[in-house]
């Protein structure tokens, strides 16, 4: 029985080991997480190899001959036996217990000069937004340095995950739930969401890099500077809902500034289901915006009525071929006037560029 | 309860009592007479919702979400039941008409058409549970089957996104409260009034009821797919907000949760009175074999957990349909309210859904080592260990969820406990095999099948209690290989271990070893190649519930997708021998397995009312090997020497 379970134990090992079972660590607290990953397979092992190595040896020792009907001897219990797995698990869970909490509380520690991120989710996309009132659609992160994510959302539960860097948490509307990412070296990240939000879910990402601190500090105040002199109207588009609808606007045309609606079709996350060629979207969720056209006329309303109604009440008219209750309500609420107006500038094929 | 067949004789059932009038063919209850009553409950439900909203001067006046769901969720079902005859006793009984309390007119089955019909008899109602939940088996099966093929590949091939999260969700809900939870329930209901020498369940009328809400609850759940918007597409969890923002289908997920719940607990309730009034004498709590309790630790979570689901579901359902707040974060409602009091049941139901199976395992190992349960105290003991913690944990599907902080060490640590009484009984099984007779037959395979995949399954539920490891599997793919591993690796694994243990009891016959021996060699290597890849593919970065992926993943997904069509497989090979067995299979003796239990003493099937004279029990379940020793006394039975 010990050689099959030293052999067990081998192959379980080798099973541990070749396979490459967590993502190559980009963050401390994903190093700290692939500790305790390698405390509980350790244990984990012993365990598998023991209770393989008695099921195998009991099959191949203890198998009857097919004539055999005799019965075996009449073992009740062994009370020092019974003990000794009642006690010994305990103890090696508690030490895997031990090991979590103390892991728990050093990944949730951001240090003494965290930098500040807050994090706005809602159906299907992702915004940033840094000290200075900076927004982005791409997560940007310095190296080293300690990320504290504040995070909302506007509509329903969504969840925030970079594979490499371990940590997640959802977001929920209503309450700010919060985060901490130290990451540990430069590189391109993809930033999913991982709470099943609805339709456009599993397209509901973000980029992200990690930038050295000083290259950082570059893009911070490119950001900063390009923020300041373009986009009065592209304030926070998908905030706080209502909130975020009264404090933009201000620089935005009646008639629909077509290059803001061209960045509101990507913040909002429109691509995420709907196909557009002046966008290079290319999803099939919801009905092609190349069409917009022909589906106005069969509405029998103005192309430009009919794209903003279907954006703030998307149940008002449905395309032959797709179901009501998709799209999200919301849009209404979390778009400023100035970035709807925009997006159906964008739309109606009045050229952004 | 402790009458015997003299007094149940048909003589004695018509003494001093007038022949009921033969009615005619669309009043007798059964399906004719459903066919009229269901469309004329659900007018009735219909105008109710009319006249309410012709009064209030609602507009529109035909509302058909509100009809659908009063009259067709609510009203309708009720006619259907009342139509087939699940209420005649009790109505005849409030209307003052003549009623017989021991009227065993519904009462065993003769031929093959009672099985169809309300009867309440346990052994018909355990054959109709486990009959009904393999159809639901398989309809779930089929649906993994479809989004599989969508997964075979990274982009879009099959489905859009809101029917392949229908799909997803559809699977899931009809597995655990259509398939899982009801087949236990069905295996008990066979074995359990049997094992401990008791003529029926407590209520039989009840029990009859129980099962026959189930086929409206899955009806609710297929009937999803016909709603405008598909079927409900937010996964079993069904989370708050999305749930009540979502089409119609959800209400469908809804209701047929209340439908699935009201059967459990009034079965758990009917378990847990048949256990503790009508044990044989001599069955004390401590002769009781271990399925029994299972069973009465499984009927105390029920009893105690479901209604907070029902809850949940209705809350749910009332943010949409009434505009009340109870999970919408508008109008001070509180969205992480709903998870609380979703996993509140939802972990226990983990063990609604896996101690019975522990139960069939331990009756199944002890027979076929040739040997008494190892520690068979501690094994009773650790089963009530598990009712208890399982109360204590359940925040530990929140980790990531944004709740008060300090709850994650408490439930970790309660979690990681939770290992303890279950390893309790891995080793007691072991130790239960080492130095015994072991005979390989297909219920053993199962039962050591469900030991090696469970301990994989036990190890992951390991990782994920560790809080810092859940963060990073949380909602991955490594979370549906767990749950895989112990719902199908355990709870599926002891069902059919059941399923093939109590096969020639429910049927007289034997089903076929080599054909059961194709199935459990089929379904445990494929199983463990659709599941054990998930474990990595999740770890390295893919989200679970997602009909698209990162491309990298492809490779992996096509190799899960294949095994699991040959998972779907190898259920055509049960089936068949199912099937085929208790058609033409060799007439099995009363007593096959050589086993003491009670249910062994009587013939195969056993006799309509179990037995002549309520036995006398001796000693303890599993004396294997004990010269001498006997569990029970059976009068005019024939009682073989256990020890041969």
């Amino acid at each position: 029985m010990v050689a099959i379970a030293v052999v067990a134990a081998v192959i379980a090992s080798l099973v541990a080991v070749l396979i490459r079972w967590l993502p190559e660590s980009a963050s401390e607290e994903m190093d700290r997480i692939t500790f305790v990953f390698w405390f509980a397979t350790i244990i984990s092992i012993g365990i598998f190899a023991l209770v393989a190595a008695v099921i195998i040896e009991a099959v191949w020792a203890f198998r009857v001959q097919p004539d055999d009907d005799t019965d075996g001897p009449p073992i009740h219990g062994n009370t020092k036996l019974e003990i000794a797995w009642t006690i010994v698990p305990a103890i090696l869970v508690i030490s895997i217990g031990v090991v979590s909490a103390v892991v728990l509380s050093k990944n949730a520690n951001a240090g003494s000069d965290p930098l500040e991120v807050k994090v706005f989710a809602q159906q299907f996309a992702w915004k940033f937004e840094y000290p200075g009132k900076v927004q982005t659609e791409e997560l940007v992160m310095p190296l080293h340095r300690s990320v504290k994510f504040e995070m909302q959302s506007a509509d329903v539960i969504h969840s925030l995950w970079i594979p490499q860097m371990g940590q997640k948490q959802d977001v929920v509307p209503g309450i700010t739930t919060k985060i901490v990412i130290t990451p540990t070296r430069t590189g391109n990240f993809t930033l999913i969401c991982t709470e099943l939000c609805g339709l456009g879910h599993a397209t509901m990402r973000a980029p992200v890099r990690v930038l050295d601190q000083a290259a950082f500090k570059r893009w911070l105040d490119d950001q900063r500077a390009a923020g300041a002199g373009a986009a009065a109207g592209a304030g926070a588009a998908a905030g706080g809902g209502a909130a975020a609808g009264g404090q933009s606007g201000g620089g935005a045309a009646a008639a629909g500034d077509a290059a803001l609606g061209k960045t509101t079709f990507a913040s909002a996350g429109c691509g995420g289901c709907h196909t557009f060629k002046p966008a290079g979207t290319d999803a099939q969720v919801g009905p092609d915006l190349d069409n917009l056209v022909a589906d106005a006329k069969k509405a029998g309303e103005p192309e430009d009525q009919y794209i903003e109604q279907s954006i703030v009440d998307p149940e008002a008219v449905i395309v032959s071929g797709y179901q009501p209750g998709v799209m999200p309500t919301t849009f209404g609420k979390t778009l400023s006037p100035a970035e709807l107006s925009g997006l159906v500038a964008f739309l109606s094929g009045k050229e952004a560029n | 309860m402790t009458s015997t067949l003299d007094q149940h004789s048909q003589q004695d059932l018509q003494h001093g009592h007038p022949a009921p009038r033969r009615r005619g063919i669309f009043m007798r209850p059964g399906y004719l007479r459903a066919l009229w009553v269901t469309p004329l409950f659900f007018l009735i439900g219909m105008y109710i919702v009319v006249a309410i909203r012709a009064l209030a001067g609602w507009d529109p006046v035909y509302d058909w979400e509100y009809i659908v769901l009063i009259a067709g969720m609510v009203t309708a079902p009720i006619g259907f039941l009342l139509g087939i005859g699940a209420f005649d006793y009790w109505l005849y009984w409030i209307s003052g008409r003549p009623t017989l309390v021991d009227d065993h007119a519904n009462h065993g089955a003769y031929s093959w058409k009672d099985y169809f019909k309300v009867n309440t008899d346990h052994k018909v109602i355990g054959i109709q549970y486990l009959v009904t939940t393999f159809f639901f088996f398989t309809v779930g099966g089929f649906l993994a089957m479809l989004f599989r093929a969508e997964l075979a590949q990274p982009g879009m091939q099959f489905f859009d996104t809101q029917t392949f999260n229908g799909l997803v969700s559809a699977h899931a809900t009809l597995m655990i409260f259509v398939f899982i939870i009801p087949a236990f329930a069905g295996l008990a209901n066979f074995a359990l009034p049997l094992m401990i020498g008791a003529p029926d369940m407590a209520f039989p009328r009840l029990n009859a009821l129980s099962f026959w809400m189930l086929p409206v609850a899955g009806t609710l759940f297929l009937a999803s797919f016909l709603a405008p918007g598909g079927a409900f597409a937010t996964g079993w969890t069904s989370y708050a907000p999305l749930a009540s923002e979502q089409p119609f289908g959800q209400v469908f997920f809804n209701m047929g949760v209340q439908w699935a719940g009201a059967s459990s607990i009034a079965t758990a309730l009917n378990f847990l009175v048949t256990i503790i009034t009508m044990r044989a004498p001599g069955m004390t709590f401590w002769r009781m074999p271990l399925l029994v309790w299972a069973n009465f630790t499984t009927s105390l979570l029920v009893v105690i957990a479901t209604p907070f689901i029902a809850g949940s579901q209705f809350f749910v359902m009332f943010d949409r349909v009434m505009h009340t707040s109870f999970f919408t974060p508008d109008n001070g409602g509180y969205v992480l309210g709903y998870q609380h009091i979703f996993w509140f049941y939802s972990h226990p139901a983990v063990y609604i859904m896996v101690l019975p199976g522990f139960g069939i395992i331990s009756e199944i190992i002890s027979v076929f080592s040739r040997k008494p349960i190892f520690g068979y105290r501690l094994m009773a003991v650790s089963l009530i260990g598990i009712l208890v913690l399982a109360f204590s944990v359940w925040a530990h599907h929140m980790f990531v969820a944004g709740m008060a902080d300090w709850l994650r060490i408490p439930m970790m640590i309660s979690t990681l406990l939770i290992a303890v009484p279950t390893g309790i009984k891995v080793f007691s099984w072991l130790a239960t095999l080492w130095e015994g007779k072991i005979h390989l037959n297909t219920p053993m395979l199962f039962a050591l099948g469900f030991i090696s995949t469970f301990v994989i399954g036990g190890l992951s539920g390991v990782y994920l209690a560790a809080v810092p490891i859940d963060i990073h599997a949380s909602d991955t793919y490594f979370i549906v290989a767990h749950i895989h591993y112990v719902l199908f690796g355990g709870s599926v694994f002891t069902i059919f271990a059941g399923l093939y243990y109590w096969f020639p009891k429910m049927t007289g016959r034997m089903y076929d070893e080599r054909l059961g021996k194709l199935h459990f060699w089929t379904t445990f290597v494929a199983f463990n190649v659709t599941f054990f890849p998930m474990h990595w593919v999740g770890l390295d970065g893919m989200p679970r519930r997602v009909a698209d992926y990162a491309g990298t993943y492809g490779a992996l997904n096509m190799v899960i997708s294949i095994a699991s069509f040959v998972l779907g497989a190898s259920v055509v090979v049960f089936a068949y021998n199912m099937i085929t067995s208790w058609v033409r299979g060799p007439i099995a003796g009363s007593n096959p397995w050589r086993a003491m239990t009670i249910e062994w003493q009587v013939s195969s099937p056993p006799p309509v009312f179990n037995f002549d004279e309520i036995p006398q029990v001796v000693g303890g379940p599993y004396e294997y090997g004990v010269p001498g020793a006997r569990h029970a006394v059976l009068k005019g039975g024939a009682l073989q020497e256990a020890h041969t």
